[in-house]
């Protein structure tokens, strides 16, 4: 009986356009997935049934990554992936995992793509990662972001080489990302720049919008230029110096003591 | 493992660390020297205990060097301190080979010579098979053999002789002598390898017997010598000549190997003197066959399988084994099931689908694995402990289950005293882990322990290389670039090359030269796993181009760095050296309009702090290999005992010394180097 009930619910998921009608029909879903002890994969578990909770899952994070809901998102992965230990590669499971990289990186979370990376690399053999349509774009994506060819970011998210409409709804928060970083950059690479070429540097729309920009960032803008009031290296003066030499003396302390000890 | 100061990360630090070498050594010795006057302190040539004709020196293995085992004869006083590492030390050759931080290695070499004057000719044999056998992945078995603990001092075993000692010490001589005379006569090495075998199991006796490791450590030891003369003809003979046919766990050894209609004889006739020897023993305890000895039969049955590439069957038996042994509690079997364990996990690794496959028998493996550690932990068992936690990061890693690695790390402790390879181990995997998280410092404290931990011996090679492999990509991630003399090692000159060559391509910032590097050697990075580490790399090479850029060139157009480093646009150019100022890799800022880099003047790297810095890490390193040096010296177990032997005398001076106050002629000088003497 469940068994029909979630065909039923998988046929309807994916006619279903609105969040909350998914959402609904999800956790519908999963409990009858429960009921056929699927929720999560064990050697009783027949084919037929891993294939359906697998979808669920999957269905689960696609439609909560259009709704922009990070977590959900990654629950939903974290649910799907001994799915994927059993059955192998097949399903979306590219696509998943493409996204699971991008919010990794749009999240900042360096170690946990590298991580993810590593056990990707084992499961290719022989076929290269980066080829992979999915797969390639959130790794080039952070290639250009650690060497800091930002324009090739922007570019890559302003064609058409995004993979799939899922991927684009990270490209928002990437631009925000790289935005503030070249603005970081910016401010201690150059002494000052001409509002006309800060516009393209920032990739932003418009003049006006360059000094509103500016002026969140509290530049200074003056003569059609814009200054960086905090610049040069901050140096702390005497507080800096009597650290270091406190550190000396204790140090040297520190090695009078252990002679001490030894001797 | 011979310390080398040029692994140090700066070559200065050679000279410094010899001079507080030479400095920690003479406070040693001038430690040795008040604990025992008598002892000579320069090594000298170890008299060859075949020439000696006193059977019992034989079982002088503990002597460090030749004088001692006369002293010890004579019962002057024993050293408090027994030193592992090199007693050479103040000798000539010490300053490139300085005794290493894990001295227990060391001590091996003399107590090889006791025993058996043979054995280290046979080890590098084994050396060369294992390397075979390990597919030079790493090897594990060799490595193993490293394992070393010196037996008790003479001075232990005269002052605490349990009854049943004595007879350990009997039918070991015979042993030894029984090896000494079939060399002599040559006699058939079927009967060598069973006497060979049998040797073991006074020892195994004894170590339950006295309650010390360090017996069944040494058994084990000799498995590298045996292992290659294994045949299921001589397993059987053992069996049948050990167990009554009755016992079980014989028939399921017999079975195991093939066998199960060899006949059962008690003491066969034809082993002349080991024969009468073992029939001694036997007769002594009739019928108890203490389940070390089953263990340790059924050790060598694995090492059977795994040589022979058996490995259905040998993961069946070795799960049996493994059960089995769960069973058990009894303390003397540590660090026989922690290399059952070993074993079990090996055979898994090797049966197919391989590891990367995740329908991979070594994932099933798992469960048994973590309830073995968890007893193993309840047990305050840190042979099985160290050991199965290293099988289990190994396991998780070869499917690349980074994450519950780490997980395995926060959850568990690593014994502390653990064995010296298992340490090394463990912190190659740490190593490795903390890289694949970009945690490049930690990756770098942990690889770089492991590589100086790494037993020297060659038939630890590929574990080395492996190590060092890592850790120069770790080292080139964090920018550093590494010692040109770590790839004239001859050990390691050949497997390092094509990381030489990415080193130069890193070094000079040539992106172009990277790349090409990176696509002819990509096979082999790939089977070193450190192919994801090295594609991170890029950032690096570009920084160090722009860095040499900046460092030749006060002004240079952002045009002719794209050109340089092939960077495909100029304005790629502009976002990438912004972003190398912004990181602090160049002092520069840039002309946006005019396109063009500035380089700033570079400072006077002697006005900053970073010199002192660098010498004060040095003085730690130092520090610490003298705190540890202080803490792998041996204290021998029964050094009470001995006190109580001298107590006696130690009663009557002190009467005298009573007296003496008494009459009040004994002045505070006496007293008080009375008392540093003591």
């Amino acid at each position: 009986m469940a068994d029909r009930e979630l065909t039923e619910i998988l046929r309807k998921l994916k006619s279903s356009k609105s969040y909350t009608e998914s959402n609904a029909l999800l956790s519908k879903a999963k409990i009858n997935l429960l009921k056929l002890k699927a929720l999560t994969p064990t050697p009783t578990t027949s084919q037929a049934h891993l294939i359906a909770a697998r979808e669920v899952f999957e269905t689960g994070a696609l439609v909560s990554i259009r709704a922009k809901d990070p977590a959900a998102f990654t629950k939903y992965v974290h649910q799907v992936r001994p799915f994927y230990d059993v059955l192998g590669d097949g399903g979306e499971r590219k696509k998943i995992t493409g996204l699971y990289l991008l919010l990794l990186l749009t999240q900042g979370d360096y170690a946990g793509f590298h991580t993810e990376l590593e056990g990707l690399q084992l499961l290719s053999e022989g076929e290269s990662v980066e080829e992979d349509r999915f797969l390639g774009y959130p790794i080039k994506l952070e290639r250009w972001l650690m060497e800091g060819a930002y324009d090739r970011v922007w570019r890559a998210m302003a064609s058409r080489e995004v993979p799939s409409e899922e991927y684009s709804v990270f490209s928002e928060i990437l631009t925000t990302q790289i935005r503030s970083e070249i603005a970081s950059c910016s401010e201690t690479a150059y002494p000052s720049l001409p509002i006309s070429s800060t516009k393209n540097l920032l990739f932003l729309e418009s003049e006006g919008a360059v000094i509103s920009f500016a002026q969140a960032r509290g530049w200074i803008i003056k003569d059609g230029r814009i200054y960086f009031p905090n610049q040069g290296p901050m140096d702390g003066g005497e507080g800096e110096e009597e650290r270091s030499s406190l550190a000396t003396i204790e140090n040297t302390l520190g090695y009078a003591r252990e002679l001490e000890t030894i001797v | 493992m011979p310390f080398r100061a040029t692994r140090l990360p700066y070559r200065s630090v050679k000279l410094q660390a010899r001079a507080v070498w030479t400095w920690i050594i003479d406070h040693l010795k001038r430690a040795l020297r008040i604990n025992n006057s008598q002892q000579t302190l320069h090594h000298e040539p170890t008299p060859s205990t075949k020439d000696t004709p006193i059977s019992s020196i034989s079982d002088l293995p503990a002597t460090q060097n030749g004088c001692q085992p006369l002293s010890a004869l004579t019962r002057s006083p024993q050293p408090e301190v027994q030193f592992t590492s090199r007693q050479g030390a103040s000798s000539p050759g010490h300053d490139d080979d300085m005794p290493s931080k894990t001295p227990h290695t060391n001590g091996k070499e003399p107590v090889e010579n006791g025993i058996n004057g043979t054995k280290d000719v046979e080890m590098k044999d084994d050396a060369q098979s294992t390397l075979k056998a390990g597919k030079g992945k790493k090897v594990k078995e060799g490595e193993e053999e490293m394992t070393v603990v010196v037996p008790p001092s003479k001075g232990s075993k005269l002052s605490a002789p349990p009854p049943k000692d004595t007879d350990g010490d009997l039918t070991m001589d015979g042993s030894a002598n029984a090896e000494g005379d079939d060399l002599a006569v040559k006699i058939d090495p079927v009967a060598k390898a069973v006497a060979d075998i049998k040797g073991n199991f006074p020892l195994l006796e004894k170590a339950v017997a006295l309650f010390d490791a360090r017996f069944s450590l040494r058994a084990l030891r000799s498995i590298s010598s045996i292992r290659k003369r294994l045949t299921p003809d001589i397993l059987a003979q053992v069996i049948t000549e050990t167990y009554p046919s009755t016992n079980p766990a014989a028939q399921s050894l017999l079975v195991a190997i093939g066998r199960e209609n060899a006949s059962f004889t008690k003491a066969g006739s034809e082993m002349e003197i080991d024969g009468e020897k073992v029939t001694k023993a036997g007769k002594k305890e009739p019928k108890e066959i203490i389940p070390e000895i089953d263990i340790f039969l059924g050790i060598l049955v694995q090492i059977y399988y795994l040589d022979n590439k058996i490995v259905q069957k040998g993961a069946v038996f070795s799960a049996h084994l493994a059960e089995r042994i769960h069973a058990l509690n009894r303390r003397t079997l540590d660090s026989l099931s922690a290399r059952v364990y070993f074993y079990f996990s090996l055979f898994a690794e090797q049966t197919a689908p391989l590891p990367p496959s995740p329908a991979s028998p070594v994932i099933a493996i798992r469960p048994a694995l973590l309830s073995a550690l968890r007893t193993a932990v309840l047990r305050k068992d840190i042979d099985t402990q160290s050991t199965v936690i290293v099988l289990l990061l190994r396991n998780y890693l070869s499917t690349s289950h980074i994450t519950q690695a780490d997980l395995l790390i926060s959850h568990t402790k690593f014994p502390e005293n653990a064995s010296n390879n298992q340490v090394a181990r463990y912190l190659y995997y740490l190593g490795r882990i903390r890289a694949i998280q970009l945690r490049y410092t930690e990756a770098h404290e942990h690889l770089t322990a492991a590589t100086r931990k790494a037993p020297s011996s060659p038939s630890a090679a590929g574990f080395s290389q492996t190590a060092t492999k890592l850790l120069l990509v770790v080292e080139l991630l964090m920018g550093d670039i590494p010692d040109r003399a770590t790839f004239r090692l001859p050990s390691l000159e050949r497997p390092l090359a094509p990381y030489l060559l990415l080193v130069q391509a890193v070094r000079v910032g040539n992106l172009e030269e990277f790349e090409t590097v990176i696509k002819q050697h990509s096979e082999t990075f790939r089977r070193d796993g450190t192919y994801t580490l090295i594609l991170r790399l890029r950032q690096n090479v570009i920084k160090t181009g722009i860095r040499m850029m900046s460092l030749s060139y006060s002004r240079i157009s952002l045009r002719d760095i794209c050109i340089r480093l092939h960077l495909g646009s100029e304005e790629s150019a502009e976002y990438i050296v912004a972003k190398a100022i912004r990181d602090g890799v160049i002092e520069a800022s840039l002309d946006r309009e005019k396109g063009f880099m500035k380089s700033k003047e570079i400072g006077d790297i002697y006005a900053t702090r970073e010199p002192g810095e660098a010498f004060h890490d040095r003085i730690r390193a130092c520090l610490s290999l003298h705190d540890e040096s202080v803490k792998a010296m041996r204290f021998p177990m029964n050094q009470h005992r001995l006190e109580l032997k001298n107590a006696q005398e130690a009663r009557e001076r002190e009467r005298e010394m009573a007296k003496e106050i008494q009459d009040g002629d004994l002045d505070e000088d006496d007293l008080g180097g009375e008392f540093e003497g003591m």
